[in-house]
């Protein structure tokens, strides 16, 4: 495997995700992911590129068990993604935190529902929900909006209230995909500071994007994908902008 | 179990806001189920006072126990006693001589010139046994006869063979149509009903996807939508009741003349508190099982 990032907040700490020989196949002969092998630490960021196709959703949806690999083996939060039991998928998922592309809110909960739905989900009392929606709606600036629906929300603001509900449990992986493609770029670097934020906190984190000029403005390690092969494997410069 | 009672309470206000969002679904399985309902309740209600009509024949079954001549009033007396105490007996009534005599003339089918001619009365007392309505079947009639046959003092049984049969089949054949077509009108409420919820639950699909995306166990999806299903159920019941007792309340006195030729005194009545109770939970019970089931097939 590849010698572990350096800019890892806690260097030392075990492989949160854990990739084998991992293909995927949707149809007969043709390959979504072809022989990935990978590792990300606890607190590692990762920004995840590639051309559309690639296999960067792919590879995002075999983490949080959307999937299931055709060959090889995922290991999340020391779980066999590649064997896990149905019933055992919830629990998984309530560790990792996933930013959509197309932000999967629901448009008939308020703003404030669909963050504090992720907290819902793992019966936490209604008045620490409710204590932590707030912060976490105010850390994304949609405070002011947290009564609007998703819908009345500018694709910016959707994608900050999707990152909200990403972030809110404290997840141990995120899996963010495109989480700035709408976003102005002031906007952009106020959503990146928090998930190198996360990052810094212990947070796994993948970030798929096209934008190089994050990629070498944060200078994290930086996954490519290419026809379903990670052709690049390039650690962080260990520093932060 | 602070994380227990916070579920519930989701899945409370998730329930209810669903069916604060999408009236028009809600509305129409509220309705579908009012219906189905409104049919399984007219049905038991027919049931019911055809149970009460054929109850009616059932009372006008007896059993003549001839008695011995020269029987002293003391001991048919004690007979009568005895007899009321048999299992399954309702009454005894004991007829005697005179009064079997009083009776013949007064029946249309006497010919009192017969007796004209007689010196003394023919006619022997007895005892006229009435039934509980559980034992009105031949198999009753037969213990009821092994019961008094050996009873010294009595002569002979009589009672019309054919009209208990008649009447045992026709008590069957109403039962065993009640049950069959009561439950073939239950199976197809529940799959009109179920397929209802099924069009509401794949409407919001998409949401059923997020709450599974973010974590969410079977439970917790399945709670809110069974609750909502239930709440429709329980309201649809109690629509169903609501007409069904307008109609009865409507129809039964234009109806009234012509029943009473045909049943005498039996008045059509109401379905009782249990029916009533049954029909309105059958309702929740319908909307929470169709809910349950689309969501089943949802997943497969």
């Amino acid at each position: 495997m590849r010698p572990r990032d350096d800019d890892a907040a806690h260097p030392g700490a075990g492989a949160l995700v854990r990739l084998f020989h991992v293909s995927k196949s949707y149809q007969a002969g043709s390959w979504a992911l072809r022989d990935v092998s990978l590792e990300l630490a606890k607190g590692e960021f990762a920004f995840l590129t590639g051309p559309s196709g690639a296999g960067k959703s792919t590879l995002m949806r075999l983490v949080f068990a959307a999937e299931q690999p055709s060959e090889g083996q995922i290991l999340v939060l020391g779980r066999n993604v590649s064997r896990i039991r149905p019933s055992a998928i919830p629990a998984l998922r309530r560790r990792v935190g996933v930013v959509f592309q197309d932000f999967k809110l629901l448009p008939r909960r308020t703003v404030e529902a669909n963050v504090a739905l992720a907290l819902e989900v793992v019966g936490t009392p209604t008045r620490q929900v409710r204590s932590r929606v707030f912060t976490m709606l105010k850390r994304v600036g949609l405070q002011h909006r947290r009564y609007h629906h998703p819908l009345s929300l500018s694709g910016g603001e959707q994608q900050r209230l999707a990152l909200a509900r990403a972030l809110v449990t404290e997840p141990e992986v995120l899996l963010a995909d495109e989480p700035t493609g709408n976003l102005d770029p002031d906007l952009t670097l106020e959503i990146m500071d928090l998930i190198v934020d996360a990052a810094a906190r212990g947070t796994a984190v993948f970030v798929a994007t096209h934008d190089h000029a994050l990629i070498e403005r944060y200078g994290r390690r930086h996954l490519h994908l290419e026809d379903g092969r990670l052709v690049q494997d390039t650690p962080g410069r260990g520093h932060r902008p | 179990m602070r994380r227990v009672a916070a579920s519930a309470r989701t899945a409370v206000r998730t329930a209810w806001s669903g069916l604060r969002t999408s009236p028009v679904t809600s509305g129409v399985a509220v309705i579908t189920i009012a219906v189905a309902l409104l049919l399984v309740g007219a049905f038991a209600l027919l049931v019911t006072n055809m149970e009460r009509i054929l109850d009616r024949f059932g009372e006008e079954l007896r059993v003549s126990a001839y008695l011995a001549p020269g029987l002293a009033p003391e001991a048919q007396e004690a007979l009568r006693a005895r007899v009321a105490d048999v299992p399954g007996v309702l009454s005894v009534a004991l007829v005697t001589r005179d009064e079997a005599l009083a009776r013949f003339r007064e029946s249309r089918v006497a010919r009192a010139a017969l007796l004209d001619g007689l010196e003394e009365n023919p006619l022997p007392a007895s005892l006229e046994v009435s039934l509980e309505p559980a034992e009105r079947t031949r198999e009753g009639l037969a213990a009821l006869n092994d019961e008094l046959a050996d009873l010294p003092g009595i002569e002979e049984l009589g009672y019309g063979h054919g009209w208990v049969e008649g009447y045992a089949r026709a008590l069957g054949v109403v039962r065993a149509a009640a049950l069959a077509l009561g439950l073939v009108l239950g199976l197809a409420a529940l799959l009109i009903v179920a397929n209802t919820i099924r069009l509401a639950v794949y409407a919001r699909r998409d949401e059923i996807e997020i709450l599974r995306l973010v974590g969410a166990s079977r439970a917790f999806v399945a709670a809110p939508f069974v609750l909502e299903g239930l709440i429709q159920g329980l309201v649809g019941g109690l629509i169903a009741l609501g007409l069904l007792a307008l109609f009865h309340v409507a129809l039964v006195p234009s109806l009234r003349g012509g029943m009473e030729l045909l049943l005498g005194d039996v008045t059509p009545v109401f379905l009782a508190a249990r029916g009533m109770l049954t029909l309105v939970l059958g309702g929740a019970a319908l909307g929470a099982l169709g809910s349950a089931a689309a969501l089943v097939q949802g997943e497969s």
